[in-house]
């Protein structure tokens, strides 16, 4: 996806967090923090030409949906080498990272670590969980505004 | 994890979704993704098809072999749960349009499976 792709979900799932209660909400606060964190790792690898800012769509790694015409119908499975992750680490981004973008990433892994035990499965939620995921999207994010605005393409 | 663990989840997840508006599209879909893995689960659990220690993450991640097993007891709980993840890349991971209605469809997909569930 493009930046300005990114960015938008980022800003629409920002405003659903808000709506929702970390705690009793917690699947989806953290769904709606974890999606928004990886829209936000995307805009940084597209920012730094790392990965390609391109219309496909990740629906495995190394496999995406790219359009075909004008339709949803039309897109079509290709295999690509770069482009979108699904999650960090899916697939992995062969190096050299940018500093602010291999932070970003291991904020974001603090953030992954949670995800199939709580939402999947039936780990406690409290509020440092809460509170670890919540710390290291603000810092996934913060970083992401520092980079969009201090350093240009 | 047990059925009713399941259940449980599933429930949680859904009275989260339900403080979902249109334009929480992305979410809205992968709520529905979610709670109904939870629903699938469960529901293969207690018709004896899998461990309660080998839950499904996801249907693409199941071997062919697996997913006809699956399948063969029960065909629309696994096919209505991949409908719900087909459509996860172009609306929630990508850009197109139309994402309001395709999470309504999926939505409707979750009820449904929901339906069969309850009554395993």
């Amino acid at each position: 996806m493009n930046i300005a792709g990114h960015v938008d979900k980022i800003r629409r799932l920002e405003d659903l967090r808000k709506r929702l209660n970390p705690d009793a909400d917690f699947e989806l606060w953290f769904w709606s923090t974890m999606t928004a964190g990886t829209n936000a790792v995307n805009a940084a690898l597209h920012h730094a030409g790392i990965t390609p800012e391109e219309r496909a769509f990740p629906s495995q790694p190394g496999v995406y949906s790219v359009p075909a015409g004008p339709n949803a119908a039309d897109f079509k499975s290709v295999l690509k080498t770069s482009g979108d992750v699904l999650h960090v680490g899916r697939p992995p981004i062969p190096g050299p990272i940018p500093d602010d973008i291999a932070e970003m990433m291991k904020a974001m892994e603090q953030i992954e670590h949670f995800r199939d035990p709580c939402t999947r499965g039936d780990m406690t939620i409290d509020a440092k969980v809460i509170s670890t995921c919540g710390q290291a999207y603000e810092k996934c994010v913060g970083l992401l505004e520092r980079r969009l605005s201090e350093k240009k393409q | 994890m047990i059925t009713a663990k399941h259940k449980e989840k599933a429930l949680r997840i859904e009275r989260s979704l339900a403080k979902c508006e249109a334009r929480d599209y992305e979410i809205r879909i992968e709520a529905a993704m979610l709670a109904a893995t939870h629903w699938v689960n469960g529901a293969y659990h207690a018709l004896g098809v899998s461990a309660e220690n080998n839950d499904i993450l996801h249907t693409y991640m199941l071997t062919v072999n697996e997913y006809r097993r699956y399948a063969a007891a029960n065909e629309h709980l696994i096919g209505k749960l991949a409908e719900i993840e087909d459509v996860r890349p172009l609306y929630v991971r990508g850009d197109v349009a139309g994402g309001e209605a395709i999470a309504d469809r999926a939505v409707a997909l979750l009820n449904d499976i929901r339906a069969i569930a309850l009554g395993v």
